[in-house]
């Protein structure tokens, strides 16, 4: 049962993960042609300034100047010096390709996440390797032990809270899909939070890539364990006749939106913590180089922001990807007992 | 004027997350209320009220991303 559905895990993440970079592919191709055209992209106010659509004058508006020539006042120095180089906080995402592969249509080429991917696998299987050698480890455990239990601990604790009809046996059989994919997102999470490296879960082509996989993989569980009684799930017990079929197609939207959810959960607190970082950042480094005594001190303010949401954004990559997996286990649950509660509950 | 316009938009959809701050609230107040009537239940129902948290604060966050098409996609 869990080998349908690791199976179609596993071809439904390399189809989209073909799909990202043949998208990614042509956005790259299109750039390009773009950039063979002179850049015109810069506005010209009434008064004679000349702008890039990214920058707002935070200073007294002045006429085009020559960089090379900087004035005294430094605000309009860094106005000068960023007029030619479009800067936006979104470019922390951009996916460049280190090596372009193509079959016909398709763009199979080596990309920035495809390669931060192979780097969270390293990591993982280094981690867990150094642990486990020579024998899996000391009775008494170490920092980095312990750490490895609690991440591998997780996983049938919160497998066993599908209560109900299944034995211990038949429930584990779910234990490595989800496992490794508690395990993925949590290291892709945290490897965004060192400095200069890439979130390969900022991106929703990959999230949504993942969760889609695993929701359709729920739902061929969910027929193969309850035949086409299944469908049944989305009619609760007493609903008069008439009622039925609005109440069915009424279901089935919260159904569907579990897919799509889970997905742009992850995406969309990976992707704001980051960009809201970034903008921070930006505003503190601005004032940290602006050659003003006031601007200087007055930075602390930016920069102890920065380092709580930068605390805050370590919290929320740990949390996501608990989240995201206490959803999918909850998923399965609706899915192989069919809104069935029983009376004795196991606590975690 | 499209700067503008995309300031003014981003503006107010930052305004949804009033609703996920409320929801937040609510959350570690039940948390307090439940510690209260039955403290020896602290640990699990702290993890109860993070599992809330971070549900809760998707829905904050969903905003902020509509923010950031709004700024700098569109």
């Amino acid at each position: 049962m869990s080998e349908i559905f690791s199976v179609f895990v596993l071809g439904f993440c390399f189809c989209f993960y073909v799909s990202v970079n043949t998208w990614h592919a042509y956005r790259i191709i299109q750039i390009n042609e773009r950039l063979q055209k002179p850049m015109t992209f810069k506005i010209t106010w009434k008064d004679g300034l000349v702008i890039t659509p990214w920058e707002r004058p935070i200073g007294p508006t002045h006429g085009p100047s020559d960089p090379s020539s900087p004035s005294g006042s430094p605000v309009k120095d860094a106005l000068d010096l960023a007029q030619d180089v479009p800067h936006s906080p979104l470019d922390q995402f951009a996916i460049k390709s280190f090596l372009d592969m193509r079959v016909g249509y398709l763009y199979i080429s080596f990309t920035n996440p495809a390669f931060f991917m192979l780097l969270t696998l390293g990591l993982v299987f280094l981690l867990f390797h150094l642990v486990t050698k020579k024998g899996g480890g000391k009775s008494v455990p170490n920092a980095w032990q312990s750490l490895v239990e609690l991440i591998y601990d997780f996983v049938p604790n919160l497998v066993n809270e599908q209560i109900g009809g299944l034995s211990g046996n038949v429930k584990q059989k779910f234990f490595p899909c989800i496992s490794v994919t508690f395990t993925f997102s949590l290291f892709c999470n945290l490897q965004g939070m060192i400095p200069y490296s890439f979130t390969v879960t900022s991106h929703f082509l990959i999230t949504l890539g993942l969760s889609f996989s695993i929701f359709i993989g729920i739902t061929l569980v969910g027929f193969q364990r309850n035949g086409l009684h299944f469908l049944s799930f989305s009619l609760p017990a007493g609903v008069p006749l008439p009622l039925a079929p609005f109440l069915v197609l009424l279901e089935l939207i919260p159904h569907s939106f579990r897919a799509l959810s889970s997905g742009i959960r992850l995406f969309a607190n990976m992707m704001a913590g980051h960009s809201s970082v970034k903008i921070l950042s930006g505003s503190a480094w601005t004032m940290l180089c602006m050659n003003d005594l006031f601007y200087f001190i007055g930075d602390l303010g930016p920069l102890c922001l920065v380092l709580a949401l930068t605390g805050l954004e370590l919290g929320v990559a740990i949390s996501q990807a608990h989240v995201s997996t206490i959803s999918i286990c909850i998923y399965l649950n609706d899915a192989t007992n069919l809104h069935q509660t029983f009376f004795f509950v196991i606590f975690l | 004027m499209l700067e503008g316009a995309k300031s003014m938009g981003a503006g107010a959809a930052t305004i949804a997350s009033a609703g996920a701050a409320v929801g937040i609230g609510n959350v570690f107040s039940s948390l307090i209320h439940s510690v209260a009537r039955n403290p020896s239940l602290a640990k699990q129902l702290f993890g109860y009220a993070i599992l809330g948290f971070a549900l809760t604060e998707a829905i904050a966050l969903f905003a902020l991303m509509m923010v950031f098409l709004i700024l700098f996609v569109f």
